[in-house]
């Protein structure tokens, strides 16, 4: 099962690939302004020994992940009050509803204004963008909690946050879980816009910048590969987090995955 | 409700720590024996020949002379640039004339300039069409679109200039916006007629056989200043001391990539992706040495007779003259 499917995937990846150079090797895409694939791999692949772009990887992954972090405390519970508190939930909810749809990149030069250090900002826009995923997932959760699960703890004389966090966030765990996944992506898309629009001193976006202003498409589009092979890698670890956590779940849900 | 006054709590904690240990980083300094404000100068920079002399002032060592620490960071643009400043992110910044007195005449923030650092010169800033275009003169550009880095920069703006001078008006609408590396492709599959370009693009697309319909920078606009280094008038007069020192070492390397265009091509490859090969062969602009209002004026001048600005700019209240050595 699980060879099949990691099989499965490596044959797509690999038939883009290999379209994508044939489509370049005949010549329909001019390879002055979209260099073939075999040469924006061997691109990426170089990267991985330039120390500049090392540094501004780390960089950017430090800003991800400070930013997932700080979203994961600042959505998990404002996501879990809400969910609990449905007249609470009502009144923000027009709120939330009308801040969601902006592109968050539209906020990158309020950031910019607001923050002085090109951290801040980058995870400042990430906890904005990357919220929101995570915040309705735990609201609609907490709605699906079992009552009866909910009505044996009260009626043995627990309080409201003890039913809370006994038996409302287990349940409404693995939803949040793949809230945080999705805001994961968002994360990384979010750190590396900021970083294309505010600039700063080190990150990918920094480095694609740079290798603009060189006109060196192929080391443009190597590092948005890295961007892109960071999103799987987080994807897959946090993937392979949520079945070990949630066997539970999976089980009781019959998600053959 | 306790939950949620609890969590805003902890979001208002983590929000304070994190400027706080912000903060003491970047105003870590004042007293290093020479009475600067302050010692480490974060500065915008954009990676073109525009920002050689920075680059070149940090490798020889000038700042450090000076006591400061200059810490360069990319900026996206001039834009970015005036609200970074605005912001307190960066202390002094690269920065087009024309995109600075634009944003000082419609009131965004006073600007002072301290230092020069790009004029034009011959081959640096043309226009451009592809190999089997029809435009053959500056007159043929006459309603067609032409791409240009930035809406109202000096490009448009002396695109303006020159299709004036060859006895046609040009419209602000036939003007797109397009970056650099983005403008041999639309050249080439037709979405622009012409692209108002710089180095090393424009030595992209004349080895593609892309032809040179006019030079930007002759007649009127011979030698116009483009960029050189600004700040707030709020900074300026915060750090005098820290601002003379930057100056100072600035004019230094001014001076000597001034004189020896080697010494440019060497610093290319260190804060761009411009390879040596391509730095030895690009044309480029000059490096004046010093902060002539009068040369100033003249950008302010043509800006007003285009349309660009509402009111006369006063050039003088925008420059910091470099101290006396």
């Amino acid at each position: 099962m699980e060879h099949a499917r990691v099989l499965r995937g490596a044959a797509g990846v690999a038939g883009f690939l290999a379209a994508a150079e044939i489509v370049g090797a005949t010549g329909l895409i001019d390879d002055r302004f979209l260099p073939r694939m075999s040469t924006i791999l061997r691109g990426a692949a170089e990267l991985l020994v330039d120390q500049e772009f090392l540094a501004d990887a780390r960089a950017s992954l430090a800003a991800w992940g400070l930013g997932l972090l700080l979203t994961v405390a600042v959505a998990v519970p404002a996501g879990l009050a809400l969910g609990a508190l449905p007249p609470v939930e009502r009144a923000v909810r027009p709120l939330i509803e009308f801040l969601r749809p902006i592109p968050s990149v539209a906020i990158v030069p309020l950031a910019i204004l607001l923050f002085s250090d090109n951290l801040h900002l980058r995870v400042a826009v990430v906890v904005y963008a990357a919220s929101w995923p995570i915040v309705i997932n735990t609201i609609y959760a907490l709605r699906d909690v079992d009552p009866l699960a909910k009505e044996t703890l009260r009626s043995f004389g627990f309080g409201p946050v003890s039913v809370l966090l006994r038996v409302a966030l287990p349940s409404a765990a693995p939803f949040i879980a793949t809230g945080i996944r999705v805001a994961a992506g968002t994360a990384i898309i979010l750190v590396i816009s900021a970083e294309l629009l505010a600039g700063g001193a080190e990150g990918v976006g920094i480095y694609i910048t740079e290798a603009a202003s060189g006109n060196r498409m192929d080391l443009m589009l190597g590092a948005a590969l890295w961007a892109g092979l960071f999103g799987v890698l987080s994807n897959t670890a946090l993937v392979a987090v949520e079945r070990r956590l949630f066997r539970w779940h999976d089980v009781r849900t019959g998600a053959a995955r | 409700m306790r939950l949620i006054r609890r969590t805003l709590a902890v979001g208002a904690v983590a929000v304070l720590a994190l400027t706080a240990c912000g903060n003491s980083d970047t105003t870590s300094s004042s007293s290093s024996g020479n009475g600067l404000e302050k010692t480490t100068l974060k500065v915008g920079t954009i990676p073109v020949p525009d920002s050689a002399p920075l680059q070149v002032a940090i490798d020889r060592g000038f700042f450090k002379a000076e006591g400061l620490e200059v810490q360069p960071e990319v900026v996206a643009g001039g834009a970015v640039a005036t609200q970074k400043l605005l912001g307190g992110s960066l202390d002094l910044s690269l920065g087009a004339y024309v995109g600075t007195f634009l944003a000082q005449d419609k009131g965004v923030g006073k600007f002072k300039y301290v230092a020069d650092s790009y004029g034009a010169a011959p081959g640096a800033f043309v226009i451009m069409v592809k190999k089997d275009s029809p435009i053959k003169t500056v007159a043929d550009l006459k309603g067609k679109t032409i791409a240009v880095n930035v809406l109202n920069s000096v490009s448009q703006l002396t695109a303006e200039v020159q299709m004036k001078v060859a006895g046609v008006t040009a419209t602000p609408s036939q003007f797109v916006e397009k970056k650099f590396p983005d403008m041999p492709p639309a050249l080439e599959s037709g979405q622009v007629d012409a692209a108002a370009m710089t180095e090393p693009v424009i030595t992209v697309e004349s080895k593609a056989g892309g032809r040179i319909i006019v030079d930007e920078m002759t007649g009127p606009t011979e030698n116009l200043p483009i960029a050189g280094w600004f700040t707030t008038d709020a900074i300026a007069s915060k750090y005098p001391k820290a601002i003379a020192a930057f100056q100072r070492a600035l004019g230094k390397a001014q001076a000597l990539v001034a004189k020896d265009r080697k010494i440019v091509e060497e610093t290319l490859p260190k804060y761009t992706k411009i390879d040596a090969a391509t730095a030895a062969v690009i044309s480029l602009g000059s490096y004046p040495t010093s902060l002539s209002e009068t040369r100033l004026q003249r950008v302010a001048d043509l800006m007003k007779e285009y349309g660009y600005l509402k009111n006369d700019l006063d050039v003088k209240s925008m420059i910091l003259p470099p101290p006396a050595s």
